[in-house]
């Protein structure tokens, strides 16, 4: 018979698991008391997916500005501060950005592709996870325009309080267990 | 002693063709190892270093390395690690590496299609926890050639005005204009595109404009166009032969041994592209490197263009929607390449050959169509195609809801054209004519005469067909019959430039000047700097005595073409009708100065000069 071990997390080792921003702070985006919805939007600098869909996230940022607080997360360990910063130059973005290289936020968002988003309701309760729209049919095949709003239906339902109609669809992009 | 020269026609081309070959991967690898192909010695144990890495190299990372179309590099251990679970879904699905055809007994040269073994292989290796292996069995890294690909190019053409791609919205199809600045006929044996930006690049095609037709469409020199469909006229009849294509990947090709293409000078090169968004702002600026040979053409192969798009009219809904079409070659050939086109509602392209004793045989089978790979295929080996050979498409279209890539939400009737939104239903095959008599002239004009007549009895309302049919039977001295068929083709488009200046041509030619004036008046109408009409009026009106109109049309000609023999030529020939003796002299002394041989100037400047001492 095996015996039974019991494993006690370090301090230690808690504090690596934290996500931290650009300048190395540790950063937990569940913690502010704003009263604003939280969505996480995971993206991979080396994901054609992710990268084309700057204009759609940041045309709903800005859509929800008042009262969602958008972050950008980067679980690629390899994808630096700086190398992050010119990405975001690069396409234009206005949200702040976080590294999430042990994948702590993206367990708490069950997340598994990029880009894929997570919504979490005023009282940081999980609502929705999964894909921003249906644009991607798969790898190969990208409709004309998207014909679905997954992303933009759950931050509504969050925001009045009631439940998402499909809590969970996956996207179309990059694995994130690729990374681990 | 005005001489007249035969009227000018124009000879007209429609789509957005291309060319040539990709040559994808394997001519730029060196050093590289064959990929494992040993399905009955499965490895229990995959790893990388022996199993994946040969694949990887040999059919990934041509493209997925710094600087190339793919996003990401795929050129060691840790870069395929970090894709591994989504290399493993795009070669299952087969959207990886990109071949859309299907495997079929007439092999394509650099097929660029992974074996159900690799694939697999590939699955094990992930499943087995993507062990990397001995590095001792890992092969050589391959090479690549950075900058041009076949050294530096002999001439470098860069795009004039470079184009700014928008962060997002719908696929962009842009036309960059090359003048080609060469002073005489030059032959090409390669042509390398570099698109711009690769990664932002679907793919790009090359016409070759004889005559500065395209021109027209930019609102100002060098600016480009849009459209994804274009209309290439040219006075002659010089169809185009080469498929001068670039997709990702694509690897220049050289001609074989007599077959360069022909550069003139004045000619223009247009890259026709399709661009996507990549979520920022992009600048694309091409350029094309040009190779020449001294050897000029020897063989002259042509593109013979299957097609029904008078029969694209698909109901909203409709999930498999047939098109066809059928022609019978009227002499053999060998055919050498194939380049399919439909848009975003194609689904099953199929093209074969049923050759004189029944045999069939498979051409092409793409059994889903990706308008974002299209390709030119060419063939390993020549496939000869006797006279009377049958060569058939079948496209089946999707309109239905199911098809992701319906352009319609909700699905609407869809119809034939240019626009990306419309449909096509293309053809092109690359033939070489072979076994014919030179002193038949030249032997694509029977290709292309059976298959304008092909045209015309399958859509009697095929404009082009009837126009093309026209300039063959004109080019044969069937004037008459010629004229026939140019009414045809402007009763269907009355307003269009180049058939009223085709049929005004014709009818000068058949000496009828006075029913020529009208026509050649309304092409000038739609197109008032229509360099071809002006001079075509200019003999029309010479034809009927109104020389004063027939100067005033000249000099509007050389207006628009300031250096040009001909018409200076015969500019002096009507002023000198008109008595004008001094200026006449001049205008053929400054024919002689652009082209010494000039046979109108050189024999009424002789006639002139001994006129004018004779007073």
């Amino acid at each position: 018979m095996p015996a039974a071990v019991l494993l006690i997390g370090s301090a230690f080792a808690v504090a690596q698991q934290t996500a931290t921003d650009l300048d190395g702070h540790a950063v937990n985006p569940l913690a502010t008391d704003s009263g604003k919805i939280v969505v996480l939007v995971f993206l991979r600098r080396d994901c054609p997916v992710s990268s084309r869909y700057a204009p759609v996230i940041q045309r709903i940022s800005r859509q929800y500005a008042d009262r969602a607080t958008f972050w950008l997360v980067y679980p690629d360990k390899s994808d630096s501060p700086q190398a992050i910063r010119k990405y975001l130059e690069d396409y234009g973005y206005r949200l702040p950005a976080l590294r999430d290289p042990e994948h702590m936020l993206v367990k708490i968002a069950r997340v598994q592709i990029t880009p894929e988003v997570a919504v979490f309701d005023r009282g940081h309760q999980l609502v929705y996870d999964g894909r921003i729209d249906d644009w991607y049919v798969d790898l190969a095949r990208a409709k004309p325009a998207a014909t679905t709003r997954e992303l933009d239906d759950a931050i509504r339902a969050a925001l009045a309080g009631k439940a998402v109609a499909k809590s969970e669809v996956r996207g179309v992009g990059c694995y994130i267990s690729d990374l681990e | 002693m005005l001489h007249l020269r035969p009227g000018i026609n124009s000879w007209l081309r429609v789509g957005a063709w291309a060319a040539i070959l990709l040559t994808a991967v394997a001519a730029t690898l060196s050093g590289r190892t064959a990929p494992h192909r040993s399905s009955e010695r499965r490895p229990a144990q995959v790893t990388f270093n022996r199993d994946i890495a040969p694949i990887v190299f040999h059919s990934c990372s041509s493209c997925h390395r710094p600087g190339e179309a793919a996003p990401f590099s795929l050129l060691n251990y840790s870069d395929v690690r970090k894709h591994a679970r989504q290399i493993v879904d795009v070669t299952q699905s087969r959207a990886m590496p990109p071949w859309l055809p299907e495997p079929q007994e007439l092999k394509f040269a650099d097929e660029l299609r992974l074996s159900d073994t690799e694939i697999n292989l590939i699955k094990s290796w992930v499943e087995q926890g993507e062990v990397e292996g001995d590095p001792s069995v890992l092969p050589v890294q391959p090479k690549f050639v950075d900058g041009w690909r076949l050294g530096e190019p002999d001439l470098v053409l860069t795009a004039n005005k470079p184009l700014t791609l928008p962060p997002s919205g719908t696929d962009t199809y842009w036309n960059f204009i090359f003048p080609v600045p060469i002073q005489e006929t030059r032959w090409v044996k390669a042509v390398e595109i570099r698109p711009g930006d690769k990664r932002y690049v679907h793919h790009a095609n090359i016409l070759v404009d004889r005559e500065g037709s395209s021109r027209q469409h930019e609102t100002e020199p060098g600016a480009g166009f849009g459209g994804m469909e274009i209309r290439i006229e040219s006075r002659v009849f010089d169809p185009d032969s080469h498929l001068l294509f670039w997709k990702p990947g694509t690897v220049p090709y050289v001609e074989p041994e007599g077959m360069a293409m022909r550069l003139d000078k004045g000619t223009d090169l247009i890259l026709n592209t399709h661009l996507q968004p990549s979520g920022k702002p992009e600048v694309i600026q091409p350029s094309i490197g040009l190779y020449f040979t001294p050897h000029p053409a020897t063989k002259l192969p042509m593109l013979l263009q299957l097609e029904n798009d008078a029969k694209l009219d698909i109901p909203a809904g409709q999930r498999d929607f047939l098109v066809t079409d059928d022609f019978a070659l009227p002499s053999d050939v060998e055919l050498l390449a194939i380049y399919p086109h439909a848009h975003y509602l194609g689904k099953d392209i199929q093209a074969f050959a049923t050759l004189p004793d029944g045999t069939k045989k498979t051409l092409l089978h793409i059994p889903q169509w990706n308008l974002n790979w299209q390709a030119v295929y060419r063939y390993e080996q020549p496939m000869r195609l006797p006279k009377g050979t049958k060569v058939s498409l079948r496209y089946v279209y999707d309109n239905s809801e199911g098809n992701p890539l319906n352009p319609n939400h909700p699905p609407a009737r869809v119809k034939g054209g240019n626009r990306s939104s419309d449909e096509m239903c293309h053809l092109w095959l690359q033939v070489l004519p072979v076994n014919f008599d030179p002193a038949q002239g030249d032997p694509r004009m029977v290709l292309q005469q059976a298959l304008a007549q092909h045209n015309v009895e399958k859509n009697p309302r095929d404009f082009e067909a009837h126009y093309n049919l026209a300039a063959m039977l004109q080019a044969k001295d069937k004037i008459e019959d010629a004229i026939h068929e140019y009414e045809a083709a402007v009763r269907l488009r009355p307003e269009d430039a180049a058939g009223n200046n085709a049929l005004g041509a014709a009818l000068v030619e058949a000496e009828h000047p006075a029913q020529a004036v009208g026509y050649l008046q309304t092409a000038l109408k739609a197109r008032p700097d229509y360099f071809e009409a002006h001079y075509n009026l200019g003999f029309a009106l010479a034809g009927q005595d109104d020389f004063a109109g027939a100067v005033e049309q000249f000099r509007f000609a050389l207006k628009l073409q300031p250096d040009d023999a001909n018409v200076e030529a015969n500019l002096g020939a009507a002023l000198a009708q008109m008595g004008q003796l001094p200026e006449a002299k001049s205008h053929f002394e400054h024919a002689l100065q652009i082209d010494p041989n000039q046979p109108i100037a050189k024999e009424n400047l002789v006639e002139l000069l001994r006129e004018m001492n004779s007073h």
